[in-house]
């Protein structure tokens, strides 16, 4: 083998090279420092000191708020995936028809992605608080309630709107994700469909969401990862309170952490959501591309 | 040639390293300084200090010494303390509310080895004392407020009634503003946040003769005073007498229903009149002590914040630290410098030698002094002080929503004597 085609051989992993570095040092270092940290005594102040087994993680497994927070965790993420997606799905069929003001509409969607979440979940804070909140104001104004309604009278209510905020911001990604799909595939399919005398539901079914389904498939897996990871919702509307009741994994192990500096606990539970996002993420990837490959 | 140029290089990134190295004979001091407000930015960093800051004036003042100087928000302030620390880049100097955690793991210096004598001995002996632990002082306060109620004095009087001096006059006054204003204005503000709900059970505790320690200074959250007390203020928020929402209403949200006119009555700090004014409010309000239970005394709460400074093993010259940390406390705590800084937020002085000029700019830190003096501190020179707030803020929210307050504290207190 000559120098030169060696060289070429080479290209791809040179191109590569800089992803790698910056992955390995952004990414995997950091992981595996919180491994060796899962697996160490922690001082309050942060500092790690000897291997403690798994004494973190029973530790963590015992703390009282351990099971509400796993399960809000759970109720998190399939409400924030399962509706954002199918609402971004119907949002994105409604935008790939061609009616006037489509381009306004489409630009309307992607208001709410682009803005920070912080904001977003601050602005919600205010459209639902009691005392001078739009919510109220708007209904009282067209009489539709008679007095103000305390819209987060219990920490369920107030959980429920956590993921309300997360499903309105979640919608534009996904509908986005749908779009490009839907704008792949062959007008001709359609017609032929309707030549045989295919209805709605039929389009649906046997073309559409067969089509579309690789970008479903990556909008899924995406949001997933990001909706289990999302912080800035659950910590600016509620703090986790109370008592943690409406704390998802990624705020509870921060509150622990930073608040009530606990940093062992708070670092096994780093680990066990990392495999349970891995895990998840693996069975998902997984079971779809061995369909596709079907 | 090559070779000749190659060594040419060599010499010159010597000689400019070198030069570099000689010219360095400052001492640079790391310091993370907490923002109290929009102010603070500007009074270290920008033209706050009279079009200049205090950082550019101390290094003029000090050419020996350099500021690499942070103002960082409550919010992030011990998530980047503890980051640092744990990273090994731990500041030089830190300003916190807690100390105590640091302390215990050695990582703090004794203030005897850095503060100047006679500043040490201007600092409140009362201030001195909260951040002592076994006989040493390890952190110096920078500033405290104090908590006293607020009330409108024209709803008062509107509705006719008097300040509530007891638990049970709180509850009289509380049915009688609900029943005057029909339900629209809150009679009491109660934040059970995770920001504030620590001062939430002082208030209470405090006014029941109980608290975070015993008499022996040991920790005693279960105590029958202050299961009384988380049953009281529980009571108040299920009878309607407070705002809706204590566990996600923060001290700001009811100063600005105070400020509204839609709350009557507050526990707040003395800088309560300046936000209500900044905020365009333009309720009447004075002060009062906060109510106690029937036969108990009624105490102020104190809150300071403090200055600390880390150990740093690998500085070579710790004399010459000492000696940069011991001019930045004295340009900090100078009159005509800390005057301005405390005066700037609304806070109090935690030195006797600004009380003087303070008083004579505004007459009434006079009074607050005087209920700082009379003012309880929370244990936070106490080991697990950070787990007792985090503690009590949880059982009252556990409270707030159904569980018994007797087995909550209960379960804290498990905690702390394991």
């Amino acid at each position: 083998m000559n120098n030169n085609t060696l060289l070429k051989k080479s290209y791809p992993y040179l191109w590569l090279l800089p992803s790698i570095v910056l992955m390995g040092i952004f990414v995997v270092f950091p992981i595996i420092i919180v491994f060796k940290l899962a697996f160490s005594e922690i001082s309050k102040a942060g500092i790690a000191g000897g291997f403690v087994g798994l004494q973190n993680f029973r530790d963590a497994i015992a703390l009282p708020a351990f099971k509400t927070v796993m399960l809000n965790t759970l109720w998190w993420v399939l409400s924030v995936v399962i509706l954002s997606t199918v609402i971004g799905f119907i949002i994105a069929m409604v935008l790939n028809q061609k009616f006037h003001g489509r381009k306004i509409a489409r630009a309307i969607v992607v208001f709410p992605w682009a803005t920070s979440l912080v904001i977003q979940a601050s602005v919600w804070n205010y459209i639902i608080k009691y005392e001078y909140g739009n919510l109220n104001n708007v209904l009282l104004n067209l009489g539709i309630i008679k007095e103000a309604v305390n819209w987060r009278m219990s920490y369920q209510v107030e959980f429920i709107w956590e993921c309300g905020v997360g499903i309105f911001v979640t919608i534009p990604f996904v509908c986005f994700c749908v779009l490009s799909g839907l704008q792949s595939i062959d007008g001709s399919l359609y017609e032929a469909a309707d030549i045989d005398g295919a209805g709605f539901w039929s389009k649906l079914f046997n073309i559409t969401i067969p089509l579309v389904k690789p970008s479903l498939t990556v909008s899924t897996v995406l949001n997933i990862i990001y909706v289990f990871n999302s912080f800035p919702i659950v910590y600016t509307m509620t703090k986790g309170a109370p008592v943690h009741k409406t704390d998802t994994l990624i705020t509870y192990l921060y509150m622990l952490s930073f608040h009530e500096r606990q940093k062992g606990p708070a670092t096994a539970l780093s680990v066990i959501g990392f495999l349970i996002l891995c895990l998840c993420a693996g069975i998902y990837m997984v079971s779809v591309l061995r369909k596709e490959d079907n | 040639m090559k070779k000749f140029m190659a060594l040419l290089l060599a010499l010159v990134m010597v000689f400019a390293l070198s030069t570099v190295a000689f010219a360095d004979d400052t001492y640079t001091l790391d310091v993370i300084i907490a923002q109290y407000g929009p102010n603070t930015q500007e009074w270290f960093l920008g033209k706050g200090m009279d079009g200049s800051n205090f950082v550019e004036k101390f290094e003029a003042a000090n050419p020996g010494i350099k500021l690499n100087l942070e103002v960082i928000s409550w919010n992030d302030l011990k998530t980047v303390a503890d980051t640092r620390i744990a990273s090994g880049q731990a500041p030089d100097i830190l300003n916190l509310d807690t100390f105590a955690d640091y302390a215990n793991e050695g990582l703090l210096m004794p203030v005897s080895e850095y503060c100047p004598e006679d500043l040490f001995a201007d600092f409140f002996p009362s201030f001195i004392d909260q951040s002592v632990i076994d006989g040493v002082c390890y952190a110096v306060p920078d500033l405290a407020s104090a908590r006293a109620l607020f009330y409108n004095t024209a709803m008062f009087e509107e509705v006719g009634i008097e300040v509530p001096t007891t638990w049970a006059e709180l509850e009289d006054a509380s049915q009688a503003i609900i029943d005057f204003y029909n339900g629209e204005v809150y009679p009491w503000g109660v934040d059970m946040t995770t920001d504030e709900g620590q001062a939430c059970f002082a208030y209470y505790a405090w006014g029941n003769n109980g608290g975070f320690v015993d008499e022996n200074g040991e920790w005693a959250v279960n105590s029958a005073a202050n299961v009384e007390a988380v049953n009281f203020i529980t009571g108040m928020v299920a009878d309607g007498f407070t705002n809706p929402n204590p566990a996600t209403q923060t001290r700001y949200d009811l100063q600005d229903m105070f400020a509204a006119g839609k709350l009557a009555m507050i526990i707040a700090p003395n800088q309560l009149p300046t936000y209500v004014a900044d905020k365009g409010g333009e309720v009447e309000l004075a002060t009062a002590d906060i109510p106690a239970n029937e036969g108990c005394t009624s105490s102020s709460v104190g809150v300071m914040d403090r200055i600390m400074v880390f150990k740093d093993e690998a500085e070579a010259d710790q004399e010459a630290r000492n000696a940069a940390v011991a001019a930045f406390l004295k340009f900090f705590y100078d009159p005509e410098n800390y005057v301005g800084w405390v005066s700037m937020e609304g806070f109090l002085p935690a030195v006797d030698s600004a009380v003087g000029a303070l008083v004579e700019s505004d007459p009434s830190f006079e009074a607050w002094l005087g209920v700082l003096n009379n003012a309880k501190f929370y244990s936070t020179a106490k080991d697990g002080w950070d787990t007792v707030k985090q503690g009590v803020i949880a059982a009252e929210q556990a409270v707030l929503n159904g569980a018994d307050a007797q087995a909550e504290l209960d379960a804290l207190q498990a905690t702390l004597v394991k």
